[in-house]
């Protein structure tokens, strides 16, 4: 019999602990408890100004505050018929690459590699290979140079408002980074050649797979919502319609279904779905990978997350370089404050995350509604959990620990994000 | 013998440890002078029995956490609260302004609460439960005001916070005041530290901080309704943050 109990795993955004019991290579019991506590957000929201929402809901999760101030800001746009200039969009989509940069940065080195090194951490790496933390430590403060750039902050995000932004970084500033993102290029190249180097275990998820998907873009600050098997694609602001969502005893965040079955979200089915809307960048590190799309295997996350990088690097530079050539302005314009319902997604670093708000008359939040990233995965994960464990159970225990544990955090989970 | 020091989270989503990491280059630096002996963001390993300094981020949201900080009370020889919710309840704090079933049912539903929720209680900061020896407030923390703070740890240095408001960083930056331009804003009575990041984003200030020890809230009340703000508008914008230290007085 082999039993696993890791009580608030390592290396993974809040709390929770690992249950497994296989017996004769079946499986008695799986479990992801998440003991996060709950913080009650969308309680919180109720009877606050409509432009204090994204304040309070930004602070859900300090990895993708990003994504959640632009998510919920996008949302209130909906509900009070908001439309924003193209300069505003160009804007917020550097800042939630920022995240993305600076998110798989930190997931990929300093959360999931040491597991592929043997290591408990990335710190001793700084002596035996500081070529790889240096490269990890640029990639990460690059993404947070840009987010700090266009948002005055790294985490928590200040200058996004509803509407635009209330300032812009200079001209030469942009420029300096749309040159810093050039030059990074090689370093997520080599980031998708290390993962690429690390063995993962053979495995396919049978879950449902989703995410957000644009005609123009590698959708990530809008798009509808994409579903991999069963091939259809609706609009994200109705993601109530298709995402049911359930309280289990265990688990202090919801569990999440599409069509009855648990699913996927992040940068497997992302790339799943949308991998012919890379630009040549990515496109070359896809090669690098090693992976032919569409790939089922959870561990592919991890150098899905790095061939991302060198796409998002590319593409950054590219949108500076417009924003360099536009003109135009992100000024917020006055707008009339009535009542409204609006509902928004982007894609945050490990998943699509939406949020929906009602306004009254006066400009008050009536309801608030925020589906995360991890929550949505929780049930897959399990269901991922139960499938692999006896595939591995024959191992000793601390490899199939290790194992498992891999299998938990290629799902990049944000557990504070899940519960909130 | 390196400094052994500890980074624990109550409920929280985080963001300050994010900042943490965020210095990876200059933790780099002072590993050697510190040993970093448990940090479940970082690293695999169990929270040991011994340790010198602990860093605790989050509000206090659960019986498990009040036995936590308690234990960690009896062992560290120093309790840095870093971040709003530590200090002031933060964010998490704002449960205190409805009953907390209601909001259980709010967003589980009624009858749906998870068994693992046992032990739930209001929102408060550390030192509610705890002395606390030094204070790094603000949402998110301040990476450089961190290592001020952290270095005054190892050379046995007192907290110091600062007490003024946030005025004054605003004169400083040549920020012109929102009550200049018709606006509102929080910083007539907010702790300063952070250079007044926000304001100087043309964002007016949220009162992440907490209330400044020197705040005049009767005069800033003043200022806010002869610009024609509601009388109520500062217990309301300070609400946001600063709930679960007005709750307790």
């Amino acid at each position: 019999m082999t039993r696993l109990t890791v009580e608030h795993v390592a290396r993974i955004e809040g709390h929770g602990n690992i249950i497994v019991n296989v017996e004769n290579g079946e499986v008695r019991e799986v479990r992801m408890d998440i003991v996060e506590p709950a913080r009650f957000f969308e309680s919180m929201v109720v009877g606050r100004r409509f432009d204090e929402a994204p304040l309070i809901t930004s602070r859900i999760c300090g990895i993708c505050s990003p994504n959640h101030v632009v998510t919920s800001i996008k949302a209130i746009e909906a509900a009070l018929g908001i439309e924003v200039s193209e300069r505003t969009k160009l804007l917020r989509k550097l800042l939630v690459y920022g995240s993305f940069l600076q998110n798989h940065a930190t997931h990929l080195y300093i959360l999931a590699a040491p597991d592929y090194v043997g290591l408990p951490s990335v710190f001793p790496l700084a002596e035996t290979m500081p070529e790889v933390v240096d490269r990890a430590l640029r990639l990460k403060k690059l993404g947070n140079d840009l987010t700090t750039a266009v948002g005055g902050r790294p985490v928590h995000p200040v200058s996004a408002v509803v509407g635009g932004f209330t300032s812009e970084p200079a001209p030469a500033l942009l420029a300096s980074y749309r040159d810093a993102l050039l030059s990074v290029a090689a370093d997520a190249l080599a980031t998708t050649e290390l993962f690429a180097s690390f063995t993962v275990p053979d495995f396919a998820s049978a879950g449902e797979m989703l995410a957000l998907t644009a005609d123009d873009d590698y959708a990530i600050y809008d798009g509808d919502t994409a579903a991999l098997d069963a091939g259809w694609r609706r609009p994200s602001a109705g993601y109530r319609s298709f995402i049911s969502e359930s309280v289990v005893g265990h688990s202090n965040a919801k569990h999440s279904t599409v069509g009855g079955r648990p699913f996927m979200v992040g940068s497997v089915p992302r790339m799943n779905l949308n991998a012919d809307r890379l630009n040549d960048s990515g496109r070359a590190a896809l090669a690098k990978s090693g992976v032919a799309l569409p790939t089922r295997n959870t561990f592919h996350m991890n150098v899905m997350q790095a061939v991302e990088l060198a796409d998002a690097s590319a593409r950054c530079a590219d949108y500076i370089e417009r924003l360099l050539d536009m003109g135009g302005s992100s000024v917020p314009q006055p707008f009339r404050i009535r009542s409204g319902q609006g509902g928004s997604a982007t894609e945050a670093p490990r998943g699509t995350l939406y949020h929906s708000y009602s306004i009254d008359d006066d400009g008050f939040v009536t309801h608030g509604d925020v589906i995360t990233p991890t929550a949505q995965n929780l049930a897959n994960l399990e269901a991922d959990m139960r499938d692999f464990a006896p595939t591995v159970a024959d191992r000793s225990e601390p490899e199939f620990a290790v194992l498992v544990e891999e299998l938990v955090r290629a799902y990049d989970p944000c557990l504070s994000c899940s519960v909130h | 013998m390196a400094t052994r020091v500890v980074v624990l989270s109550l409920a929280s989503d985080f963001g300050c440890q994010v900042q943490l990491t965020n210095m990876t280059e200059e933790i780099l630096d002072v590993l050697g002078v510190i040993d970093l002996t448990y940090w479940q963001l970082a690293s695999s390993g169990h929270m040991p029995d011994a340790y010198d300094v602990a860093i605790v981020e989050g509000a206090v949201t659960t019986d498990e956490h009040v036995d936590l900080l308690r234990s960690v009370r009896e062992t560290a020889a120093v309790v840095i609260a870093i971040g709003a919710c530590a200090n002031t309840g933060g964010i998490p704090g704002m449960a205190n302004l409805l009953d907390l079933d209601e909001r259980y049912a709010v967003v589980y539903g009624n009858g749906g609460e998870p068994k693992v929720a046992a032990g739930k209680r209001a929102p408060m900061p550390l030192d509610a439960f705890i002395d606390v020896d030094y204070h790094v407030p603000g949402c998110p923390i301040d990476p450089a005001e961190f290592l001020r703070t952290l270095s005054h740890v190892l050379l046995g240095m007192k907290d110091r916070v600062p007490d003024q408001t946030m005025c004054a960083s605003c004169k400083v930056n040549e920020t012109v005041c929102f009550y200049d331009r018709g606006g509102f804003c929080l910083g007539l009575v907010t702790r300063a530290g952070c250079g007044a990041r926000c304001p100087s984003l043309n964002r007016p200030c949220t009162g992440c901080r907490g209330v400044a020890s020197d705040a005049n809230l009767e005069s800033a009340r003043a200022i806010i309704v002869a610009g024609g703000g509601r009388p109520d508008a500062l217990e309301t914008g300070l609400s946001v943050y600063n709930t679960a230290k007005e709750v307790r007085g």
